[in-house]
């Protein structure tokens, strides 16, 4: 058989064909809506109070980038390893990965980056601003302290964090057991900020003499003294309870010995569920007492579920009435509590006394942790006062020398990450004070916010790339979900509850790089260019052009059919109104 | 080699046997079984092909426009509402003069939803360009799919070969599956003669002003007046090899008939059946097979039927405020020729429901009966 069709020849084919360049058909003059490359804010990382930029550092980290992946998570925060362990993660509440399966493992990834950079001492290779010759006090070495001066040193000050006591970490290094935070990782994340131009004095306690000793010696004061010192419950026997935070800081100085008999726990925030759990650990039968209901707790979530895993009962709906001693134990009277309505400002139910219902508590020890206060008295500003400039997470007054306030001190809530976001702005309103002067601060401020705040960026401040980022936050319907499967979250291995009542060791273990290679694939990166290149694949006038790794668009022929923003998995592209 | 084969897969042996380089389609049923071994024979390395999966029937007849514009044999199949969404894409086709080949298996359109035979889809699509093959029972639809590719290519028009929902496409029949070798005797591979070529650049279906476009549309005309002589050409050259031949239409006892029935599909055969019994009680019976729709063989109905003395056309199909749809193209056939017999136009079987004998013998004695026609279509076996 002959390979031509016999009767081609015969059969007319008159069909439109040009071999004139299509070229000349500029098909950009149709558009009249352009693509453009916007990339935008992921809500993981307007969540985080420290405004770390976690989609990219997931994306970072899934290259194999370690070394980006770090100085990324520095720029923001110098305590990655800190917070991959006791942040309360809001960033995980938010993740738009939630609508088709889990969240990212975000907190573990956290601490996945943190503990690779102290294993392989990776750091900031800063390009810190010069130094500028001037020296900042910081009072108090807790986590918004050491941030204020991680940051200021950044920004070219030389600081001194003078500390009462004999090592510095304040509630990271007393205050929380080691089982959540271990001392070496405290340890590596300062010994990380003592390389910059940070000079940390400690069992130095600041008095108002001392400060006045040493007013002129520094150019401005940051006070981040924490909340030190609890509250009372004012009941009559109170003084036979011992103080929760004195409690956690005896046993990380190692003076609190294993102890039999029950014990009682008074309070709902973290601190009342450290003591708990760290009574179960030295073998104590430990019953933990709320007036309000578990759910109203404000400690978080995970901790109180993992306090019921190991055995702490909760009482909850109890407030105590009383302690009385009876033949060498403690009898605990507790009334019974119902709720009543709601109350409006923090929308959890309010309690009142339910007639005469009454418990008795037969315990060797009562420990109470209903909160804390400064422990110092300091003249703090008014926020009344008009000199003093009060922002999300510290304050300022524009005295001789200026004078900051962060942390506990000024912070709603009270967290380690919110500590970090504190000395953060105070670092940041402090330079801008001395560059531009106080009337700049806020509006300079707000133009380093994360999405919509409160989060700040320090990337931003001294005019990274990120600047260039859309505030905007990318929302699960901006998300292509035809792009993405459902796969299982990578769950960190935890120590079983028999070896946890056993010791202090930390119950859950990092992420092996294998781990966090499978859990950072899961992260869409919201709003971030991975270059899955979609764009360029799926531009049906090959309009979308790859110059030195970039991508382009090449609007003499884009048509404006939006197919590249549509197929962009994550939201990296915008189509906007020609104008 | 004879196989026990349903006629969906008799489609899809003639495909794998025809080394068809592209198939794309989106899965309808009764059109499923057909793409689905397909996709299987691509993935298994049964054939060198490429299966392309898309989203919508609309995409899948694109891609093999793409394919077939690069100058490669492709395929790809559908039914009913997913022949409605590729009408768009059937006119390019032809338009284009793309040799593409199509099985399309009649089936109702919704709503109500009936996935059953009807032959409205295919018979909807008469002015898009595409040739179309009525087929009878699994082994003529494979022939007629080899068929389909010689022709295509030698006229550059697509073509539609058409099977019956479940009762051809579901129904398993002994069907001779040819060796390659014979294969490529009858079908050489493709070779086209305009092909997209990156290496020497131009470009295809762009702007026809009025000075051409109707010389364009002219010029599909005239390969399909040519479709008549090429066919009959390519069914002698199948003939030679494989010893089959069904002709654009078919007459059974129609020289000596005064009505004669005609059919289309699997009908064809139950009226086979209904005329055998007719003649032995006396009746000068006789039916045509329509295999041909378009081009439609004007020139063979006028030879065959222009001097009986009635016609009775069975329609599994319906054109809204007309009439059944071969009636309209038999009765147009013969307008323009003189004393031409009268068209008796029946409906029946639509939606999956049966053609019985009884019912094509009800058909037959009303025709008989009957001096002229009173309706344009009657409607058979309607249940009040």
């Amino acid at each position: 058989m002959t390979t031509q069709p016999k009767h081609a020849e015969k059969i007319s084919l008159f069909i439109s064909r040009s071999n004139i360049s299509t070229e000349i058909n500029k098909t950009g003059t149709w558009r009249f809506m352009r693509p453009k490359y916007n990339e935008k804010t992921a809500p993981c990382s307007a969540a985080c109070p420290a405004g770390e930029d976690i989609a990219r550092i997931e994306m970072l980290s899934n290259q194999g980038r370690y070394q980006d992946a770090v100085e990324t998570i520095l720029l923001e925060n110098p305590f990655p390893s800190v917070c991959g362990r006791v942040c309360f993660h809001p960033c995980e509440t938010v993740c738009n990965r939630a609508r088709l399966d889990d969240p990212v493992a975000i907190h573990a990834l956290e601490r996945f980056i943190g503990d690779m950079a102290i294993k392989d001492e990776l750091t900031l290779k800063l390009k810190n601003s010069p130094e500028n010759g001037k020296t900042i006090c910081i009072v108090g070495a807790g986590p918004s302290g050491l941030a204020a001066g991680y940051f200021l040193s950044q920004l070219g000050y030389s600081c001194d964090i003078y500390e009462a006591r004999s090592e510095p970490g304040g509630i990271l290094r007393w205050g929380i057991p080691r089982y959540r935070l271990p001392d070496d990782v405290v340890a590596s994340e300062i010994e990380r900020i003592k390389k910059t131009s940070v000079n940390i004095i400690c069992n130095t306690p600041v008095t108002q003499k001392f400060l006045q000793d040493i007013k002129n010696r520094y150019h401005a004061f940051f006070i981040g003294c924490g909340h030190g010192r609890s509250l009372k419950m004012n009941i009559p026997g109170e003084n036979m309870a011992f103080d929760g935070l004195e409690f956690l800081n005896l046993l990380r100085m190692g003076k609190v010995s294993p102890s039999n008999g029950p014990a009682a726990v008074i309070g709902g925030g973290n601190t009342a569920i450290d003591v708990a759990r760290s009574l179960v650990r030295l073998g104590t039968t430990t019953t933990l007492v709320y007036r309000r209901r578990k759910k109203d707790m404000p400690a978080f979530k995970d901790e109180v579920e993992k306090a019921d895993e190991e055995g702490v009962s909760i009482m909850e709906l109890y407030s105590p009435l009383e302690i009385h001693e009876d033949d060498g134990e403690y009898v605990l009277s507790l009334q019974r509590m119902k709720t009543s309505g709601m109350e409006t400002d923090r929308g959890r139910a309010r309690v009142v006394p339910d007639s005469r219902i009454m418990q008795h508590l037969r315990v060797r020890k009562i420990i109470v942790a209903i909160g804390a206060e400064p422990s110092t008295l300091w003249q703090f500003p008014s926020r009344k006062n008009a000199e003093t400039l009060c922002f999300s997470h510290c304050t300022f007054t524009a005295s001789k020398p200026p004078l900051l306030f962060g942390g506990d001190l000024t912070n709603t809530t009270k967290s380690v990450t919110d500590a970090i976001a504190s000395g953060k702005q105070a670092a940041m309103a402090l330079d801008i004070f001395f560059k531009q002067g106080r009337h700049a601060i806020a509006d300079c401020l707000n133009s380093c916010l994360v999405g919509n705040g409160p989060a700040l960026s320090m990337e931003c401040y001294m005019g990274g790339n990120r600047l260039i980022r859309n505030p905007q936050i990318v929302s699960n319907d901006d998300i292509n979900l035809d792009y993405f499967f459902r796969m299982p979250r990578v769950q960190s291995e935890l120590l079983d509850i028999s070896n946890r009542l056993n010791s202090f060791d930390e119950i859950e273990s990092t992420f092996s790089t294998n781990q966090a290679m499978e859990e950072t694939r899961r992260c869409f990166n919201c709003g971030i260019c991975n270059a899955c290149d979609n764009c360029r694949i799926f531009c049906p006038e090959i309009a979308v052009i790859l110059q030195g790794g970039k991508r382009k668009i090449n609007l003499d022929y884009c048509k404006g059919c939006g197919i590249c923003v549509f197929e962009c998995p994550r939201s990296a592209m915008s189509l906007e109104e020609e104008l | 080699m004879k196989l026990v084969l349903e006629g969906s897969h008799a489609v899809s042996e003639a495909v794998r046997l025809a080394k068809v380089q592209v198939v794309s389609a989106y899965p309808i049923t009764p059109q499923t079984h057909i793409v689905e071994a397909l996709s299987e024979y691509c993935s298994d390395g049964t054939m060198n092909a490429r299966f392309l999966c898309v989203e919508s029937e609309h995409s899948a007849m694109a891609a093999v426009i793409g394919a077939s514009s690069a100058g490669v044999r492709t395929f790809t199949a559908t039914s009913s509402q997913g022949l409605a969404l590729m009408h768009e894409l059937l006119h390019w086709t032809s338009a284009a003069r793309l040799p593409i080949v199509m099985a399309e298996v009649n089936r109702a359109l919704a709503p109500g939803w009936n996935i059953w035979m009807d032959q409205t889809d295919s018979l909807a699509q008469r002015d898009t360009g595409w040739i179309q093959l009525y087929c009878e029972d699994g082994q003529e639809v494979f022939d007629t799919t080899l068929q389909a590719y010689r022709l295509a290519e030698t006229v550059n028009l697509p073509v539609m070969v058409v099977l019956d929902a479940f009762f051809l496409s579901h129904t398993f029949e002994p069907v001779d599956i040819p060796d390659q070798e014979l294969v490529d005797r009858f079908l050489p591979p493709f070779s086209p003669r305009i092909a997209l070529d990156t290496s020497d650049p131009f470009a295809m279906g762009q702007m026809a002003p009025p000075n051409v476009y109707m010389e364009m549309r002219h010029d599909i005309q005239k390969a399909m007046e040519q479709v008549s002589g090429i066919f009959t050409k390519i069914e002698e050259e199948f003939t030679q090899i494989f010893g089959r031949a069904y002709g654009m239409v078919e007459k059974v006892f129609c020289d000596d008939a005064q009505i004669i029935m005609i059919t289309t599909g699997t009908a064809a055969s139950t009226c086979r059946k209904v005329i055998f019994d007719l003649r032995s009680q006396g009746e000068k019976v006789g039916m045509l097979k329509l295999k041909m729709f378009r081009p439609f063989p004007t020139d063979l109905i006028r030879k065959h039927l222009g001097h009986v003395q009635k016609i009775a056309v069975i329609d599994r199909n319906f054109s809204f405020g007309a009439s059944g749809i071969f009636a309209q193209e038999i009765r147009a056939a013969l307008c323009n020729n003189h004393d031409h017999p009268p068209v008796f136009g029946y409906i029946t079987g639509l939606g999956g429901r049966d053609v019985t004998p009884e019912i094509l013998t009800e058909i037959y004695w009303k025709t008989k009966n009957c001096d002229a026609p009173t309706d344009e279509s009657v409607w058979v076996g309607l249940v009040d």
